[in-house]
């Protein structure tokens, strides 16, 4: 008897513990916060999504059929928008608050739960890695050049322009020149 | 549920078990369609409740259920796919399709689990040898010995507390004391299992098991009713795989899920691997009537 009531003691504390730790939110209250005054920011930097790799047609034939409904058809899903630069902002911050204010759905492993020790971004609009053949995945680059460190240990300087990237092969198809890739520009 | 345990589906000879249990376990792993993964639990269960006693069926029940709901509530924690969330945590979406794909993966699991344990209740050790015996000698013997050792390393202990209980050797006053009593039963257990082994491999090789020109003994006769049932399991099963194999129960969860294809071609599919799943219960409840019917005319 009072073996058990210690049991349920500790499961209720553990518990509790989970829920105190966990920010439970609606899918209302995680998509009504509204983006800062870009005009009157201090610093503000642009970020755009894109998935123009996916397009060609040796790679439209690679891709998982239920995802094509979620490719948009000029391949892509965040224009270049203006958003305000935090002090200390790291790239993925930006994409995530970028993905909250725009409703794109994003998932990511965070930096304590992998290897690298940085956040790494498994899916963006249900576009996932491998989603198309093997060496596919998202990548970022900033300014044009492609940073070869995690997105949450990049730090942003005001007036950068941060482009994520789908590569389907590795990086090569949209110029990162670290693995092979050339430059179009 | 009787008492009695009815084995009609076990007399099949064994050739004809191996193909059925082979055939359903691996359909049921390799797929995430959830119309047959359904199929493949409740054939399952209803088998089990004809092969064992109701209190056997009810402790499993007890380790089944939650089992079932624990994977299925675990995988929205972690995966995060699918389009339709029902709220937030830290950040990250709880959607339908998660949880949805959890107790698919639930379902899978357990039915599988469950065919198992089905196989262990029919495919005793005679059987198993006599299948692969000539074949590969040593590899049946030790894989049926491993097969029952664990039941028999829990039977054993059990015996070997009961008796230092009735010595009293076994104090249970204390963790502490319980925990060096339990060891003592431990090691005596492991000593009895080691000599187990060898006396094994000696009366085995006093019985010049594994030598050229020795003959088996068993009693398996390939029957006419062994026949009907390879030809109907030919045909259901390679009615279902080439309905696998051309796409028809494919099913996706993520990022939306598939609408349930429901026509005649899938249909047919669903109904042979119905039929498959549930022939083993079939065939118990018609041996069940059957005798129900004769001791009644008497």
């Amino acid at each position: 008897m009072k073996k058990d009531i210690l049991a349920v003691a500790v499961l209720l504390i553990f518990a509790a513990v989970f829920i105190m730790v966990t920010d439970f939110q609606s899918v209302e209250e995680y998509y009504n916060a509204h983006p800062e005054d870009v005009k009157n920011a201090e610093k503000t930097v642009t970020i755009s999504i894109e998935c123009k790799s996916i397009l060609k047609d040796i790679n439209i034939k690679k891709l998982d059929e239920s995802v094509l409904p979620y490719i948009p058809n000029n391949g892509i899903i965040l224009k270049k928008t203006r958003f305000v630069l935090w002090d200390n902002d790291t790239v993925f911050d930006v994409l995530q608050r970028a993905s909250q204010y725009k409703k794109i759905p994003l998932e990511y492993q965070g930096s304590t739960q992998n290897t690298f020790g940085s956040a790494y971004v498994e899916g963006i609009n249900h576009l996932y890695e491998f989603s198309c053949g093997e060496l596919s995945g998202w990548s970022y680059s900033v300014n044009g050049e492609f940073p070869q460190q995690g997105c949450s240990s990049y730090i942003l300087k005001n007036g950068d322009n941060v482009k994520w990237l789908y590569s389907c092969d590795l990086g090569r198809d949209i110029g990162n020149t670290a693995t092979g890739g050339y430059n179009e520009q | 549920m009787n008492s009695k345990v009815v084995n009609s589906f076990g007399t099949l000879h064994p050739f004809v078990l191996l193909i059925y249990f082979a055939g359903i376990i691996i359909t049921a792993m390799f797929s995430m369609n959830p119309v047959i993964l359904t199929f493949a639990l409740l054939g399952g269960v209803a088998f089990m409740v004809t092969q064992c006693s109701k209190n056997e069926f009810f402790s499993d029940l007890f380790f089944y259920i939650p089992m079932f709901l624990l994977i299925a509530i675990i995988n929205p924690l972690f995966s995060h796919k699918g389009v339709t969330p029902i709220f937030f945590m830290n950040g990250n979406p709880v959607t339908v399709e998660a949880i949805l794909y959890g107790v698919d993966i639930s379902l899978m699991l357990v039915s599988v689990i469950y065919w198992c344990k089905c196989y262990s209740k029919i495919m005793t050790v005679d059987k198993f040898l006599f299948l692969f015996g000539k074949a590969a000698k040593k590899l049946s013997l030790v894989l049926s010995m491993a097969i029952r050792f664990i039941p028999l390393f829990r039977d054993n202990f059990r015996e070997i507390r009961q008796v230092q209980m009735s010595l009293g050797l076994y104090n249970k006053k204390g963790i502490l004391n319980k925990l060096s009593s339990e060891l003592k039963v431990f090691s005596a257990l492991i000593t009895k299992a080691l000599e187990n082994s060898a006396d094994t491999s000696a009366s085995m090789r006093a019985r010049g098991y594994g030598l050229k020109g020795r003959s088996h003994f068993s009693l398996f006769k390939f029957r006419k009713r062994d026949l009907v049932f390879t030809v109907i399991l030919t045909i259901l099963f390679s009615v279902t795989i080439t309905g696998f194999c051309l796409g028809v129960t494919d099913f996706t969860f993520y990022p939306h899920l598939d609408s349930l294809r429901l026509d005649i071609v899938s249909g047919v599919v669903y109904i042979s691997f119905g039929i498959i799943a549930f022939l083993p219960f079939i065939t118990e409840i018609r041996e069940a009537i059957v005798w129900k019917l004769s001791v009644s005319k008497i």
